[in-house]
């Protein structure tokens, strides 16, 4: 308790919030590990579902959350890059258009609930999809693009105006200004943005609970066409079964979905700090 | 009026001829009844004024005068303000700029500006050099280029030939003369240069008005300054802005030397009036 006295009154405070918040976030991991811990080894990444839980694997949720996640950032980033740059680069600053960017950050805040009830209507029934992965992978792209919307929208604008008007004044067209200046710059936090939208979609339960993922299945989905299997529905499915056993593949499913997150976080921070290295 | 550094010396001074065969006395601007308003406001008005080719012109005036304004009206860059308007004529040999078939980007490339905050691309100096060139669509020899004008201003030898060197390592006054190299390299045949000298120090300063004197003969200089000394140092005319008004333009050394109008000889002797 050294240090804490160090610090002063506010200082102590301040210590010993910041220790709550380490224990709150390393806590559940040390759950989940612990809980995990007999289950988790080559044959559960690789195996499928199965009554006894000593035999069950988490193969086909795992192969099924890199299919959305991919289908997620195949869709949402192109639209919610674009859509950012019309609203920094082009939309006109009227009340209208104002109102439409506020709208889309408040969906941004909207429960992903929500998008599982417009995609069971809109992909699943509407266009006659089926719960399928392609059905699923619309869903998180209409969760992820508020988000990749609004961060891009504000990396665009943080771009300084007088690297805009510099690269004007020397007779470069909107276009080029965009491209060769201001995108490049804006792109370390583009793709901040784009990774917490994909992080928080690929552990969205809810939407893909709607829409009817199925949580046992006993082979890989191959294409987008196959039947929605994703990790967060099946540690839900595996956390609701009351036979022994189930808690722990539950807890261990849980810990390869946050092992993904970690990897889609590092790649996200080694593309970034190339992209920063490049435009500096 | 005996401002020291005022007093001109022939060799600090020499005429600056044009070389390419075009009448000496053909307007390379002429401005008539220039107004700009921004939402409203009134920021510059009725300007009218003719600038010859190759020579120096420096706007003069305090600050919110509308020199920035009188710049920006010159190469199309005030229309990137929202809410900006730009009323009367300016010509450039003889084409009117604001007529609604002319592209402004093509303004730009011909009238090239500076700006008073040396903003740098990312990259290299060579980046810095090749963007403007490289958005025109130039199809020749890049490197010979940037080596061409990085000389002009000053900078090949500092950076010791290499123009590779990261253009964030520049000090305040090399990144300045970057910028000048930069607009140079679209090969503008007007360079208006917006106080270009406000953030740096006498010695940067000083660089900065041998190079402007030391550019080529047939190119156009306007600079806006606060600098009476660099005006009075580089510039062949001076124009002198009063709450966007034009209260005087003429040859720089009668201008400063013995102003006809009560507020310039206020403002070069910063009495208050």
């Amino acid at each position: 308790m050294k240090g804490f006295r160090n610090h002063g009154l506010i200082g102590s405070v301040c210590s010993f919030a910041a220790a709550v918040t380490l224990a709150a976030a390393v806590t559940p991991i040390v759950i989940l590990l612990v809980q995990a811990g007999g289950v988790l080894d080559f044959g559960f990444l690789v195996g499928t579902p199965s009554r006894f839980a000593a035999q069950a694997g988490v193969g086909p949720a795992l192969a099924g959350t890199l299919w959305l996640t991919l289908l997620t950032a195949a869709l949402a980033c192109p639209v919610g890059v674009g859509a950012a740059v019309y609203f920094a680069e082009y939309a006109p600053r009227t009340r209208a258009v104002q109102a439409i960017e506020s709208a889309v950050s408040n969906l941004a805040g909207v429960p992903p609930l929500v998008f599982g009830v417009t995609g069971l209507a809109l992909y699943v029934r509407g266009l006659g999809l089926g719960p399928t992965v392609l059905a699923g992978g619309l869903t998180l792209a209409m969760l992820a693009l508020p988000t990749v919307v609004v961060t891009s929208k504000e990396a665009i604008r943080q771009v300084p105006a007088g690297v805009r008007a510099a690269a004007y004044a020397l007779g470069a067209t909107r276009w080029e200004v965009l491209r060769r200046q201001v995108l490049p710059a804006a792109a370390p936090g583009i793709l901040t943005g784009v990774t917490l939208a994909l992080a928080r979609t690929a552990g969205a339960a809810a939407p893909l609970l709607v829409i009817g993922a199925a949580s046992f299945i006993t082979y890989a989905p191959a294409t987008p066409g196959d039947l929605l299997v994703a990790l967060p529905t099946q540690v839900f499915a595996w956390s609701a079964r009351s036979q022994p056993g189930f808690a722990a593949l539950a807890a261990a499913a849980g810990v390869v979905l946050l092992a993904l997150l970690l990897v889609l976080h590092l790649a996200s921070l080694a593309l970034r700090r190339r992209l920063a290295g490049a435009a500096r | 009026m005996s401002a020291p550094g005022l007093g001109s010396s022939p060799e600090t001074r020499p005429p600056r001829s044009p070389r390419d065969g075009s009448p000496a006395g053909a307007p390379v601007l002429a401005l008539r009844d220039l107004c700009v308003r921004f939402s409203g406001r009134p920021a510059l008005r009725d300007i009218s004024l003719d600038v010859t080719r190759g020579r120096i012109v420096a706007v003069i005036g305090p600050s919110g005068c509308g020199k920035t304004t009188l710049l920006q009206a010159l190469n199309r860059m005030n229309e990137l303000i929202p809410g900006a308007r730009t009323t009367g004529s300016v010509r450039f040999d003889g084409v009117e700029l604001y007529r609604p078939e002319i592209d402004p980007v093509e303004v730009r490339r011909r009238i090239g500006m500076v700006f008073r905050e040396a903003t740098l691309f990312p990259g290299s100096v060579f980046d810095n050099v090749a963007f403007g060139p490289q958005a025109a669509g130039f199809g020749g020899d890049l490197h010979a280029l940037a080596e061409e004008v990085l000389a002009a201003s000053g900078l090949w030898s500092d950076l010791g030939g290499d123009p590779d060197v990261p253009a964030a390592s520049l000090s305040a006054g090399q990144r300045q003369r970057l910028c000048i190299a930069r607009a140079l390299a679209v090969r503008p045949q007007i360079l208006l240069l917006d106080e270009p000298t406000a953030a740096l120090d006498p010695t940067a300063t000083a660089r900065i008005g041998s190079l402007i004197h030391s550019l080529m003969p047939h190119l156009t200089i306007v600079i806006a300054t606060n600098d009476v000394r660099l005006a009075a140092r580089t510039s062949n005319l001076t124009a002198y802005l009063d709450r966007g008004e034009l209260v005087e333009y003429g040859p720089t050394e009668t201008l400063c030397t013995n102003p006809a109008d009560p507020r310039t000889e206020s403002y070069l002797t910063g009495r208050i009036p």
